[in-house]
C-alpha cells in the first residue's frame, strides 16, 4: 500500500458557507474511502468525518480551505470534497 | 413547583404570534434535562469499562430511534427538504469530538457518563458561542438536542418525549422543540403549541405555519410555569396565552376559533381579487415585500401583483467575498421567471461596507444611518455596483423588471446610476449577451431632501416607490431603535404626511407611478389615507395582502378623499391615528379585531 500526502487549497462556494447539509453530505461520503482527510482554516485542522468539526471551522462563503490527505485513496476524497464544497448550490438549506 | 392552577384562574401572558388561530386544550409538557440536574459521581477503576459500554448503548438506541422517525417521515413531509437535518443529527451522536471525547473522560477522570456528556457537550457550545456567522452559531442548538436525546436514555428518563403519542386536544408546551420533535407531530393530534424560545424563523415556528397549527413562541418560561393537563388557550394571532381559563374565557375563546376559521377562509378569496375601490374609482396594485427568492410562492399564494420590493442583500451579507455575476443573475433571473408578466422590482445594494464582504475591509462608522451605505456605497465602489447592474439587466431579459435605487438624496445620484447603466448595457451587448431593453428604472423616496426635491427626479425616472421606514425616521429625526426617543417615532406625523403628499403630487406632475414599500403600506390603519393621497401602488408583507385588498374593495375613493381632507386638518399624530383607527373600528369592527395582532 503506497502511503500518499496530498494537500489542496479550495474557497467555499456555497452561498451559505460549509454549512449543516455540506458537513453531513462530507461525512456521508467520507464513508467510502480509507484515507485520513483533514481540513485547515486560519491555523484550525479537523477531521473530515466530524461534522462538528466542520462545522466549528466556521468557513462563511469566499473562504479559503486547505485540505490535507493522507492514505491511498485520498486524491479520490479531496476530488471528491472539493465537488461538494466548491459547487454553489441555490437550493441549500 | 405547584401548578397555577392552585393560585390563578385566566393568567394571561404574551409572547410572539408565529402561526395564526386559536388552540383550547391540555397541556403535554414536554420536559427537558437540564444539566445541572444530572448525577455526578467518580468510578471505580474497576466500573469504567461497563460505564463506557453504558454510553456506547445509550447512543446507539439513540441513533436507532432517530433513524426511525425518519423512516416515518414521508417524502411530503411538511419539513420537506429539512429533515436532512435528522441525518446531521445522527451524525452527530457518532461524531468524534462528542463520543470519543465524552469516552476519553469515562476513562481518564473517570466521571459517570452523564457527566462526562454534560461537560463534552459544554465544551462544543461554548466554541460555537465564539462563531460570528449567526447560521452557523445556531447550530449549538443542534448538539444540544443530541446530547439532551443521550442523556435521556441514560437517565431512564423516556426515551421519547411523548409526541408520537399524544392524547386528543393536546398543547404542547415545550422550551424548545427539536426537529426531531418537530418532524413527528400530527396536525390532527396538536391543537396549539407553545415555547419559551425562538423566533419567527425558527423550526417551531416553520413547521407550525406549513402544518397550520396555532403557535406562540419566545414565552421565556413558559415551560416551567404549567404541568401536564392543565388546560391552555393560545392565541397564535396575537400571541396571548391564557394558563387555565374558566368556563366563560373558554367560551369567548371558542368563538373567537370559529371566527378566525370562517375569517380566514373568507379572507384569502379577497387576495385574488384586483384592489379596487367599491366605487370603481381607484385601482390600486398590490405587491409584496421579498427577502428571500423562496418567498415568492407566499406572495403569489397571498394574491401579489408583483413584487413590490426585492431585497438584494441577503446575496451579500455573512460572507468574506461578493457574490459573482452569475451567483447574482441566477438569483434574480428565478423571481424574474416565477413572476413573469408580473413585476419584480428589485432593490440594488442596500447596506452599509461595514456589513458586506469582509476582505472589503472597510472600517466601521460613528453614524452609518447616515454614512455611506446603499447608493453611496454602490457610487464609491463602482465596481461593485457594475456587477450587479450586470446581472440585473441580464436577469429582466426574463421578465418585468424595475430597477429601483435605494437611498438617493440628490440628483447627480441618479444621473451616475443611468450612466453606469448605460455603460453595463453597451459591455452586454458588446459580449452578445441577453439583457433587457425596457425595464424601468426608479428610486426610493426616503430621504427627506428627495422627498423635497420629488419634482425635480421625477424627470429622470420612471416611478417613485416612498419608503417609510427610513423616511420616517430621517424625517422626524428619530433612531428607532434608541428607547429614549422611539416614542416620538409616528407613522402619521403630519409632517410625514405632508411629504407623502408632496412626492404624490411631483409623480401624478409627470405622469410617473408613485408606490409605497415599508411598514405603513401594509397596515390597514393607514390605507384609506394611502388610498386618498394617490398612492398608485402599495408593497407589503405577504400575509397583509388579503385583508388590504378587502379594505380596499370596501370603501370608496369619496370616503378615502373625505378621510385624507379631515386628517390634513388635525395637528397631532396621535390625534390623526385615533381618527383613522376609529374609522375603521367603526366601519369594520371584525376585521379590525381579528387582524390587529
Amino acid at each position: 500500500m503506497t502511503e500518499e500526502f496530498i494537500e489542496k487549497t479550495i474557497v467555499v462556494g456555497n452561498q451559505m458557507g460549509l454549512h449543516a447539509r455540506v458537513a453531513t453530505v462530507v461525512v456521508q461520503m467520507m464513508r467510502n474511502y480509507e484515507c485520513q482527510v483533514t481540513l485547515v482554516k486560519d491555523g484550525m485542522e479537523v477531521d473530515a468525518r466530524s461534522v462538528l468539526g466542520l462545522l466549528l471551522l466556521a468557513a462563511t462563503p469566499g473562504s479559503e480551505l486547505i485540505i490535507k490527505g493522507n492514505g491511498p485513496d485520498s486524491r479520490d476524497a479531496i476530488q471528491s470534497i472539493c465537488e461538494i464544497i466548491e459547487k454553489d448550490e441555490s437550493d441549500n438549506f | 413547583m405547584p401548578s397555577p392552577k392552585d393560585t390563578h384562574t385566566n393568567m394571561i401572558l404574551r409572547g410572539i404570534g408565529v402561526s395564526g388561530g386559536v388552540g383550547i386544550g391540555q397541556v403535554v409538557l414536554i420536559e427537558r434535562v437540564a444539566s445541572d440536574i444530572c448525577p455526578c459521581y467518580i468510578l471505580q477503576t474497576d466500573e469504567v469499562p461497563a460505564e463506557i459500554q453504558r454510553f456506547e448503548n445509550a447512543v446507539e438506541s439513540a441513533a436507532q430511534r432517530l433513524k426511525t422517525i425518519k423512516g416515518h417521515i414521508d417524502s411530503d413531509h411538511p419539513l420537506g427538504d429539512h429533515t436532512y437535518i435528522l441525518d446531521t443529527h445522527i451524525l452527530l451522536l457518532h461524531d468524534r469530538m462528542l463520543y470519543e471525547g465524552t469516552k476519553k473522560i469515562i476513562a481518564e477522570d473517570r466521571q459517570n457518563a452523564e457527566w462526562a456528556l454534560s461537560e463534552v457537550m459544554m465544551k462544543i457550545t461554548s466554541a460555537f458561542d465564539t462563531i460570528e456567522d449567526e447560521y452557523l452559531k445556531e447550530r449549538a442548538r443542534d448538539v444540544h438536542f443530541v446530547g439532551e436525546r443521550i442523556l435521556r436514555i441514560l437517565m431512564g428518563l423516556s426515551s421519547e418525549k411523548k409526541i408520537h403519542q399524544l392524547p386528543p386536544n393536546s398543547i404542547l408546551v415545550a422550551h424548545d422543540l427539536s426537529p426531531a420533535d418537530a418532524a413527528q407531530i400530527k396536525r390532527e393530534d396538536v391543537l396549539g403549541i407553545v415555547t419559551d424560545v425562538g423566533g419567527r424563523t425558527s423550526h417551531t415556528a416553520i413547521m407550525a405555519r406549513s402544518l397550520k397549527i396555532p403557535a406562540v413562541t419566545g414565552m421565556e418560561k413558559i415551560s416551567r410555569m404549567v404541568q401536564t393537563g392543565d388546560t391552555i388557550v393560545v392565541d397564535g394571532s396575537t400571541g396571548i396565552v391564557i394558563l387555565n381559563p374558566d368556563p366563560e374565557m373558554i367560551f369567548k375563546y371558542r368563538q373567537r376559533q370559529d371566527i378566525f376559521r370562517n375569517y380566514q377562509q373568507s379572507l384569502m378569496a379577497f387576495g385574488q381579487l384586483p384592489a379596487v375601490t367599491r366605487d370603481g374609482n381607484r385601482s390600486i396594485r398590490i405587491m409584496a415585500n421579498i427577502e428571500l427568492v423562496d418567498e415568492m410562492d407566499i406572495a403569489l399564494i397571498h394574491g401579489s401583483e408583483g413584487i413590490g420590493l426585492f431585497r438584494t442583500e441577503y446575496l451579500f451579507l455573512g460572507r468574506e467575498d461578493l457574490p459573482s455575476e452569475e451567483e447574482q443573475y441566477e438569483a434574480y433571473r428565478r423571481v424574474m421567471e416565477h413572476n413573469r408578466p408580473k413585476p419584480v422590482t428589485i432593490r440594488t445594494l442596500d447596506v452599509g461596507g461595514d456589513k458586506i464582504a469582509t476582505s472589503l475591509n472597510l472600517p466601521p462608522e460613528t453614524n452609518p444611518a447616515m454614512g455611506l451605505r446603499a447608493i453611496r456605497l454602490c457610487l464609491s465602489y463602482k465596481e461593485i455596483f457594475h456587477v450587479q447592474l450586470r446581472a440585473i439587466l441580464r436577469a429582466a431579459y426574463h421578465g418585468n423588471c424595475r430597477i429601483m435605487i435605494p437611498m438617493v438624496s440628490c440628483m447627480s445620484e441618479i444621473l451616475a446610476t443611468k450612466h453606469l447603466i448605460d455603460r453595463a448595457k453597451d459591455e452586454l451587448a458588446a459580449e452578445g449577451l441577453d439583457y433587457s431593453k425596457n425595464f424601468k428604472l426608479g428610486i426610493l423616496v426616503e430621504v427627506p431632501s428627495a422627498a423635497a426635491i420629488a419634482d425635480l427626479l421625477a424627470r429622470e425616472v420612471d416611478f417613485f416607490s416612498i419608503g417609510t421606514n427610513d423616511l420616517i425616521q430621517y424625517a422626524l429625526a428619530i433612531d428607532r431603535v434608541n428607547e429614549h426617543v422611539n416614542y416620538l417615532y409616528d407613522t402619521l406625523h403630519p409632517a410625514v404626511l405632508r411629504l407623502i403628499r408632496h412626492v404624490v403630487n411631483a409623480g401624478q406632475a409627470r405622469g410617473i407611478d408613485v408606490s409605497m414599500c415599508g411598514e405603513m403600506a401594509g397596515d390597514p390603519v393607514n390605507v384609506p389615507i394611502l388610498v386618498g393621497l394617490g398612492i398608485n401602488e402599495l408593497s407589503m408583507n405577504a400575509l397583509s395582502i388579503p385583508i388590504v385588498k378587502k379594505l380596499i374593495r370596501s370603501i370608496t375613493l369619496e370616503e378615502c378623499l373625505e378621510l385624507t381632507n379631515q386628517a390634513f386638518q388635525m395637528q397631532e399624530a396621535s390625534q390623526i391615528h385615533t381618527f383613522l383607527e376609529s374609522w375603521i373600528i367603526e366601519r369594520f369592527p371584525k376585521d379590525y379585531f381579528l387582524n390587529n395582532s
